[in-house]
C-alpha cells in the first residue's frame, strides 16, 4: 500500500510541532479564541456540545494495519475507546481534550495521519471507490489519481482560501461506488479503444440547503492532464464563486447559475491558458505512486473455494453473510469482505477500539495488510481469500461486526446528528437505532432488498439524506425535533435527488412510517424492482397515503 | 430566568457559570432572576479566555419542582448524549441528572442561534 514519502512525513512532524506551539499559545492566553480557531480547524480539532471532536483524514479511505491499530490506540488512550466513521471516509473522535491535541497529532504523524484538509476552505481529504484495485469491473486504480490529487492540493497556496469547502470523488470504473455526482468535482476513469486513459470530468454537485447532482463538463480527459485540468476548475471557481453568502458559495451554486455549458466553456478557455507542463504530473512520478497502489502477495488460486462453498451450505448464518457481505474479486479465489458497522440497535458508523485491533489483525492475516473505509460508514477487508472468509465471518462475528445487512434496510447513514455535532437541529443516533431494531429480522430485510435510508440531523446533509432511497432530515420546529422524509433519492448510478413526501414527523413517528412504506412497497412491487424503482414507477402517492392515512 | 453556560478551553468539558466560578453540573450552576446580573456575569466569563470558550447565556425555567434548561440542545448538553447513556455527565447519575433526565418540552437555543451565526 503507498506509504507517504519523506516529505510527507516531514510535513506532518513539522505541522504537529506548529500545532503544539499554538495550543501552548492559547492555553497560555497569548492569543484569543478567534485567533486560534482557524488554527485548530486546519488541523481537524473541532468544538462540538460535550467536547473537542477531533477529525482523522483517511486519504481515500485506505488504511494499513498499523495505522487502524493507531486509531484504536488513540481512541483508547485519549478518548472513550471508540471512534466514529463518517460519510467522507474520515474517523471522528467525540471527546478529545484540547491539552491532549499535540500528543495525539505526534502520535497521528508516526503513522502518516493527520487532520489536515478535514476543515475549512480548502481542497478536502479526497474519496475513492472502497473497492479500488480489487473490482473486475476497474480501469483504473483511482487511489493512484486520488493520491496526486492529495499531494498537488495539500496546503496549494492558491487554493487554501477557496470561497468555500471543496470535495472531490474519484472512481476507477463505470459503476459508481463513490457517489461521484454529489461531489464538487467527480471524477471517472476510463478507457478508450487504444487503451488510453481518461476522466469524465463532473462538477457542480453537493447535498445541503441546495443540493444538485454534478453536469459532465468534460467526457474525456486525458488522464496525464488531471492536474492541470484541476486548476483550471478551482481558478474559475475561486475567480467567481460567491464569497458574499455563505450558502450560495460553493462550486454547485456557481455551475447551477452559469449552467454547466458555460461553465465548462470558462474551463476549457483557463485551461487553454495553462503551462500543461509545469502543473501536470511526470509519467516518473506517477510511476512512483501508482507503484505504491499495486497489491503485492496475491496467491494463485482457483476461481471457486470448496471450503467457501461448504460452509454456505452448513451454516444458513454463513450463507446469508455471503449473499450480502461478500462481494466477487478481480482475483480468482478472492473476495471483498464487508465489515458492517451497523449492527442492529448501535450507533452508525461507531468502532470501539477493540473492534479496530480485531479488523486490523484480520486485515494482516487474511487481506494483504488492507483495510478500507466506506462512505457508507462500514469497513471493508478488501483481498480476502475465498478460503479464508469463513474464519474472517467468525472473527468478525464473535466482536458484533458480521451483521449481514450491506444495502439492507439496517445499513444505515446517520450522522452524528444533535447527539455530539455543534451544527445539529435534531438527533440522528436514535432514529436509525429505532429504523433497524424494527426491521431486526434479517429474513424480512432480505425479503426487502435493497434500500438504502441515509438520516442527516440538519440540512448540511452530511448523512447524504437527499440521496437516500429513503431520506430523514431532523428539522427544528419551534425547538422540537421533527423529521422530514424524502423518497426515491440515489447516490449510485442512478443518482437523484429525493422527493420530500409530506409534512415533518414527530420523531416517534418516522419507524412506524418507514414500515408503512415498507409494506407499500411490497404490496406493490413488481418482479425484482427495488424499493427505489417501485417509488419511481408509482409515485409518491401511494406511500403518502400510508403515511398520512390519519391525518385526512 | 438565565443560566452561563460555556465549554472549558483545556479539555471541552461543558462548563456552567456560579458566583464567578465554572462547575461542571448544572445543578450547581448559578440561576439569575435578573437580566442585567445574568449580562455581568457573562461580560466577566468572556474575560476569562484562558479558561472558557464562548460564554453566553440560556434560558432556564422551573419544571418538575427544579430548575432545567428551557432548550432541549441545552439539556443534552448538560446530560451527554442519548446514544450512549454511560458518556457525559449523566454516567454520574444523581437527582439532578434525574431532574435533567425527567424535563420536557423544547424551545429554540438563542445561544446556538448565536454560535452557528458566528461561523
Amino acid at each position: 500500500m503507498y506509504r507517504y514519502d519523506d516529505i510527507d512525513a516531514a510535513m506532518l512532524e513539522d505541522r504537529a510541532a506548529e500545532f503544539r506551539e499554538q495550543c501552548r499559545r492559547r492555553l497560555a492566553g497569548e492569543i484569543t479564541e478567534e485567533q486560534f480557531k482557524p488554527v485548530r480547524l486546519m488541523n481537524g480539532l473541532y468544538l462540538q456540545l460535550h467536547a473537542y471532536m477531533l477529525r482523522i483524514a483517511i486519504p481515500y479511505g485506505t488504511l494499513n494495519s498499523a495505522q487502524l491499530r493507531k486509531l484504536a490506540w488513540i481512541a483508547r488512550t485519549y478518548d472513550k475507546g471508540y471512534g466514529h466513521f463518517t460519510t467522507r471516509t474520515n474517523l471522528q473522535l467525540h471527546w478529545i481534550k484540547l491539552k491532549d491535541a499535540p500528543d495525539i497529532l505526534d502520535a497521528l504523524a508516526k503513522d502518516g495521519l493527520h487532520g489536515i484538509q478535514t476543515s475549512g476552505n480548502c481542497i478536502r481529504n479526497l474519496t475513492a471507490d472502497p473497492h479500488a484495485g480489487a473490482t473486475a469491473d476497474e480501469v483504473d486504480d483511482p487511489r493512484v489519481w486520488a493520491e496526486a490529487i492529495r499531494q498537488w492540493s495539500t496546503f496549494h497556496p492558491e487554493f487554501s482560501f477557496l470561497p468555500r469547502k471543496f470535495k472531490i470523488a474519484v472512481t476507477g470504473s463505470e459503476t459508481d461506488r463513490a457517489a461521484i455526482r454529489i461531489y464538487d468535482i467527480g471524477l471517472r476513469l476510463r478507457r478508450d479503444a487504444e487503451g488510453a486513459l481518461s476522466f469524465q470530468v463532473l462538477a457542480g454537485g453537493g447535498l445541503g440547503r441546495t443540493p444538485y447532482l454534478g453536469s459532465v463538463i468534460r467526457e474525456a480527459l486525458p488522464a496525464r492532464h488531471l492536474l492541470s485540468y484541476m486548476q483550471a476548475i478551482l481558478r474559475v471557481y475561486n475567480r467567481h464563486g460567491r464569497r458574499d453568502n455563505l450558502w450560495k458559495a460553493r462550486i454547485k451554486v456557481l455551475v447551477a447559475s452559469l449552467g454547466a455549458a458555460e461553465f465548462a466553456r470558462q474551463v476549457e478557455e483557463e485551461w487553454a491558458k495553462t503551462d500543461l507542463a509545469a502543473i501536470d504530473l511526470p509519467d516518473t512520478e506517477l510511476a512512483r505512486i501508482r507503484a505504491g497502489f499495486v497489491p503485492t502477495g496475491f496467491a494463485t488460486l482457483p476461481a471457486a473455494s470448496a471450503a467457501f462453498e461448504a460452509a454456505k451450505r452448513e451454516s444458513a448464518a454463513f450463507a446469508r453473510f455471503a449473499r450480502h457481505n461478500v462481494m466477487p474479486h478481480k482475483q480468482p479465489g478472492y473476495a471483498l469482505v464487508n465489515v458492517s458497522l451497523k449492527a442492529i440497535g448501535e450507533t452508525p458508523g461507531d468502532c470501539s477500539a477493540e473492534q479496530m485491533d480485531l479488523v486490523a489483525d484480520l486485515a494482516e492475516r487474511y487481506s494483504l495488510n488492507e483495510v478500507r473505509v466506506t462512505y457508507e460508514q462500514n469497513l471493508l477487508l478488501p483481498h480476502v481469500k475465498l478460503d479464508d472468509v469463513p474464519a474472517v465471518h467468525a472473527a468478525l462475528a464473535s466482536a458484533g461486526l458480521a451483521t449481514p445487512n450491506i444495502g439492507l434496510i439496517s445499513d444505515i447513514i446517520a450522522c452524528p446528528g444533535l447527539d455530539y455535532c455543534a451544527l445539529a437541529n435534531a438527533r440522528a443516533i436514535p432514529i436509525a437505532q429505532d429504523i433497524a431494531r424494527r426491521f431486526e429480522d434479517p429474513v424480512l430485510a432480505e425479503k426487502i432488498g435493497e434500500l438504502k435510508i441515509k438520516i442527516s440531523g440538519c440540512i448540511n446533509a452530511c448523512g447524504h439524506h437527499h440521496v437516500g432511497h429513503i431520506g430523514i432530515l431532523g428539522v427544528d420546529k419551534k425547538g422540537e425535533e421533527f423529521y422530514q422524509l424524502t423518497v426515491g433519492g440515489s447516490g449510485d448510478d442512478d443518482a437523484a435527488i429525493g422527493k420530500i413526501i409530506g409534512p415533518a414527523l414527530a420523531a416517534d413517528r418516522v419507524a412506524p412510517a418507514i414500515d408503512q412504506m415498507v409494506e407499500v412497497y411490497l404490496r406493490e412491487r413488481l418482479g425484482s424492482e427495488r424499493f427505489v424503482d417501485t417509488c419511481r414507477r408509482t409515485g409518491l402517492e401511494p406511500f403518502k397515503e400510508a403515511i398520512y392515512a390519519d391525518a385526512h | 430566568m438565565k443560566a452561563l453556560t460555556a465549554n472549558r478551553l483545556a479539555d471541552g468539558e461543558v462548563v456552567f457559570w456560579s458566583d464567578g466560578d465554572w462547575v461542571e453540573r448544572f445543578g450547581q450552576a448559578e440561576v439569575f432572576a435578573d437580566e442585567s446580573a445574568a449580562e455581568t456575569a457573562e461580560a466577566a466569563a468572556k474575560s476569562q479566555i484562558t479558561v472558557a470558550v464562548d460564554p453566553y447565556l440560556i434560558d432556564v425555567a422551573e419544571t418538575n419542582g427544579g430548575i432545567t434548561p428551557v432548550s432541549y440542545r441545552e439539556r443534552l448538553r448538560a446530560l451527554g448524549p442519548t446514544n450512549e447513556p454511560g458518556h457525559g455527565k449523566q454516567a454520574a447519575g444523581g437527582a439532578d441528572i434525574a431532574l435533567l433526565a425527567r424535563a420536557s418540552g423544547a424551545a429554540r437555543s438563542k445561544g446556538r442561534v448565536e454560535l452557528i451565526r458566528r461561523k
